[in-house]
């Protein structure tokens, strides 16, 4: 998976090479996922690969969201319940179930999603803040992109990847 | 500049080295003055330090090191003594050298340290001899036998410089900055003709003191100039070694072949190996699958070999590279002579330090961590341990106390033991003295075993010494040391006798990356024990748990056990608990000692420790994660936290249903150990239980109501043998008391009376659905009633 979104990228960054700075400079790409009834999107270059669910394993002491820590070839990555995390009851994993795995930096961890949409080509000047009653610091909520027939929350990666207990 | 920070970079490696070996030698040298060898080894690093740093242009350096080597000049041509006075400032002056190198090293400048006082001091000993010094000639004529390599050194030509004038200096400088590069091109060009690649040199030596791996010493093809002896990295743990650090001392004909290796490679390096025994231990657990299927199958032979060859080169492999990483313990045992000198000047003892075992191997990142916790145990012994001269002579021991230094290798760990012969450890005054301090309760000071005695010297805030000396007494060191060691996953045993010494073990793991570990099983989690912390494992039936106080304890052979469950830690939730049996992994850490509860013993395996990772780091209990066989994470018990953790853990559930059947079955010494509850909203009629019981001497609590009774008991303040129940009662009958209380699985086994006036067949029934097991109508005799109880809390016969 992790190549094809290399690929992808690749192609993509190509293109923007092509067709000049400025375009490449509106042009916002996200990935876009379901949870519980709401679509939301991260930055595509946030995600590191989006995998199929597997089995993991139980840590004490931590919220309820946090599932535990799953082994990614080798490394040992937290696991976190975006259903959990915002406050939905929790649902029986199904096969559209996926782990989207994302960095920040150094910061790594995985989040369950229940259905992935599809990569969103966005122009920036349709992406506005988000709603003044949820517009601060702390918020994971990074603004609201526009589309023709609906209307996407993007998330903050560096504040869904931070640790908050 | 880039040669010029080259050259300072090769300058401050081959300074710290000749620097560190200075201390032991001068220290040596003390007790033996005459000899000339050393002596003039010494003078020769001092010499070194100041022909480099006066061509650095380190003035202050320079001016320092110019008048260390007056002394040990006048030293070795026989014009003064080194008495301890002169040693003093001597090796304060060292001291004040090494100051220097690491301002040096920080901000390439030699400037912010003051040196007058000791150049004065240094001043004052040159001249008391009466001959006043004349700096030239004392350097000039440094000979240079023994050591042929050392021939380009480029203070080989020391120049007088407080005698030239700044052009002169000028072009020597220039010169020897041009012999300097000319070497190192040299150096350069044999290895690339050796076939290594030459790393660039990091611009900012500022910031990265180490060298890159770039250094050889001796390279296969000598290169014509060699170069000044640099010692080799302690990459290379020898311990013939550091000889060649000193110049003066004879190059050893053949010197080893070493290179310097980044340490970031290494620890790359050992990454690639803890993958490779993860993948090791998947492919024996495959091997065991397909064993299973295919068997008799002739490929499974093959297979099996492969496996075999995999797994046993594998082992090799990291036992190689493990190597690669070890240092001789020398290197931190090296600094104890000067301290022992300092040590016991300061405080008008006699002490002598031997050292042995200094070649044994530790893991570079323990080697680093166990100097600390070493120098507050040998403070303390010198300071608590080894008695004054006089003291000494009258207990009729030998004036000089001796303190042993020793390191070995037992098994999977080394040892390291400090033994001194001073006057030991009294347990009665360390017990008096925490009490004192309010570290330990008098009742923990009565049931303390001499060895917990010993550890209370661990506690924080704990010290022994009357009086608060520079050298000890604050009460913070040993604490220190014991947080350090168990953060190594280490021991401490300690052993004493009054009078006669004290010895202190440490019992380190051998390294860090990779442990073997004990896993075991709770419910349907696995959880991986390092093994050096495990002492054994028993299997104990559920009735040899019993609870004192809230806690849950064992008796394993003459000890009392204190055990904590490992699902109350990790809060794993209970579901399946059917078996009579469970296991008990005793855990030892330090002078401490604990029983974990677990459900199953999964097996001893080699783990590989793997960190959880910014956003779940910090979790209480858990070291870290390893990757097992079937590719599932396991998470390590930190066993440092899990003891503090078991100190806020009441007796669990599952211990609890054991426990009112060992409780009901727990030796009673006395009848008053024996508790029983009467229940009942009449004063009258618990006074009349109360006159009935009371003759037998058992302990007798009364609730008034239901609600009360069931209070009174969930607050766990007594002990409950049985309970005497009155039916009718306000805000909570009889019946609805029992029924509640028998909810409880750990009172499934309590005994609960029926005391009542109700006399029909139906009031039985109910009493008996509702978990009463005696029915007493009243009026009853006090002697039928006392009976009853009796029987129903196994009334032992002696107490009657």
């Amino acid at each position: 998976m992790s190549d094809k979104l290399k690929q992808i990228i690749d192609k993509q960054g190509a293109q923007q090479a092509d067709t000049g700075l400025d375009q490449s400079d509106d042009i916002v790409q996200l990935v876009g996922f379901i949870i519980g009834d709401e679509e939301y999107a991260v930055p595509i270059l946030a995600i590191q690969e989006i995998i199929k669910p597997f089995s993991w394993t139980r840590v004490p002491q931590v919220p309820p969201y946090v599932l535990g820590v799953f082994n990614l070839r080798g490394a040992v990555i937290p696991l976190i319940d975006l259903r959990a995390k915002f406050g939905l009851q929790a649902k029986k994993q199904s096969d559209e179930t996926r782990f989207i795995v994302m960095r920040h930096g150094d910061d790594v961890a995985g989040f369950v999603i229940d259905r992935l949409t599809m990569a969103i080509r966005i122009k920036k000047e349709n992406i506005g803040a988000a709603p003044d009653t949820m517009n601060s610091e702390d918020s994971v909520i990074d603004g609201v992109g526009k589309q023709a027939d609906k209307i996407i929350t993007l998330l903050k990666v560096n504040k869904l990847l931070e640790r908050d207990f | 500049m880039d040669e010029f920070q080259e050259i300072l970079q090769d300058f401050l490696v081959e300074s710290f080295e000749l620097v560190e070996k200075l201390d032991e030698d001068l220290v040596e040298l003390e007790s033996n003055p005459e000899d000339l060898e050393l002596l003039n080894g010494i003078f020769r690093v001092a010499h070194t330090v100041k022909g480099a740093s006066s061509f650095l242009n380190f003035d202050v350096l320079t001016h320092l090191t110019h008048h260390m080597e007056d002394v040990l000049n006048k030293a070795r041509h026989g014009d003064l003594i080194l008495t301890p006075d002169i040693m003093d400032v001597v090796l304060e002056s060292i001291d004040l050298m090494k100051e220097l190198l690491n301002v040096i090293r920080d901000t390439s400048a030699d400037a912010g340290v003051d040196v007058a006082a000791c150049v004065a001091r240094l001043d004052k000993v040159s001249g008391g001899t009466g001959e006043v010094e004349t700096p030239a000639p004392a350097a000039a004529p440094e000979p240079v036998v023994e050591a042929a390599p050392v021939a380009p050194e480029p203070e080989e030509e020391e120049p007088d410089y407080d005698n030239m004038d700044p052009d002169e200096i000028e072009a020597e400088i220039e010169r020897l900055l041009n012999q300097r590069q000319d070497e190192d091109k040299a150096k350069r060009a044999a290895k690339i003709a050796a076939g290594e690649s030459v790393p660039e040199a990091p611009p900012a030596p500022s910031e990265e003191p180490t060298p890159e791996p770039k250094k050889e010493t001796a390279p296969p093809p000598p290169p014509p100039p060699p170069p000044p002896p640099v010692a080799p990295k302690p990459v290379t743990p020898k311990a013939a070694e550091p000889k060649a650090a000193a110049p003066a001392k004879k190059t050893p004909a053949v010197v080893e072949q070493t290179i310097r290796v980044d340490v970031k490679r290494l620890d790359h390096l050992m990454n690639l190996i803890g993958e490779l025994v993860l993948a090791k231990n998947r492919l024996i657990k495959i091997n065991d699958d397909v064993e299973e299927r295919y068997e008799g199958e002739e490929f499974l032979e093959e297979l099996n070999q492969v496996v075999s060859i995999v797994s046993l080169v594998t082992t090799d492999l990291q036992i190689a590279v493990m190597k690669t990483r070890m240092l001789p313990i020398g290197k931190v045992f090296n600094k104890f002579p000067r301290m022992i000198r300092d040590l016991s000047r300061e405080l008008n003892k006699d002490i002598e330090l031997v050292i042995s075992g200094e070649e044994t191997e530790l893991d570079k990142s323990i080697v680093e961590e166990i100097g600390d916790p070493l120098v507050h145990i040998i403070r303390n012994s010198c300071d608590h341990g080894v008695e004054t001269p006089d003291i000494r002579t009258a207990a009729g021991k030998d004036a000089k106390g001796t303190i042993d230094l020793k390191a070995y290798n037992e098994g999977n760990q080394i040892v390291i033991q400090i033994d001194d012969d001073g006057k030991g450890l009294d347990t009665d005054m360390l017990k008096n003295k925490s009490l004192e301090k309010g570290i330990i309760t008098e009742k923990e000071a009565d049931n303390m075993s001499d060895k917990e005695a010993f550890g209370l010297i661990f506690k924080p805030g704990f010290s022994t010494a009357a009086a608060v000396t520079s050298v000890s007494g604050r009460g913070v060191g040993m604490d220190v040391v014991k947080t350090n060691i168990e953060q190594l996953n280490g021991m401490i045993d300690i052993e004493s006798t009054v009078g006669v010494g004290t010895s202190i073990k440490l019992k380190i793991p051998l390294t860090l990356a990779i442990i073997q570990a004990l896993l075991v099983g709770v419910q349907e989690e696995y959880y991986a024990i390092p093994l050096a912390s495990v002492l054994e494992t028993v299997r104990i039936s559920k009735d040899e748990i019993y609870t004192v106080e809230g806690k849950s304890v064992m008796r394993l052979r003459d000890e009392v056990l204190s055990l904590v469950h490992i699902g109350d830690i990790f809060e794993v939730e209970r579901i399946l608990d059917g078996s009579e049996h469970a296991y008990v992994v005793v855990l030892g850490l330090g002078t401490s000692k604990i029983g974990l509860i677990v459900d199953t013993l999964v097996g001893q395996e080699e783990i590989v420790i793997k960190s959880l990772g910014d956003y779940l780091k910090g979790i209480e209990g858990i070291a870290g994660a390893t990757i097992r066989g079937d590719g599932g994470v396991t998470l390590i018990v930190d066993v440092v936290a899990l003891m503090q953790m078991a100190k806020n853990v009441k007796a669990t559930a599952l211990v609890e249903s054991a426990s009112s059947q060992a409780g009901a079955s727990r030796e009673k010494t006395k009848a008053s150990d024996y508790t029983i509850m009467i229940v009942d909203d009449s004063k009258t009629d618990r006074i009349i239980m109360r006159k009935a019981l009371e003759p037998m001497g058992v302990t007798l609590v009364e609730a008034s109501d239901g609600q009360e009774a069931l209070n009174t008991l969930k607050a766990g303040d007594h002990n409950f043998d049985a309970m005497l129940i009155d039916i009718e009662m306000p805000r909570m009958d009889g019946y609805t008391l029992a029924g509640e209380i028998k909810k409880y699985n750990k009172y499934k086994n309590l005994p609960l009376i029926a005391v009542t006036s109700r006399t029909g067949k139906s009031d039985r029934m109910r009493g008996v659905e509702s978990g009463m097991v005696e029915y007493i109508t009243k009026p009853y005799s006090a002697d039928y009633l006392a009976s009853v109880v009796q029987r129903n809390v196994n009334f032992k016969s002696e107490f009657l």
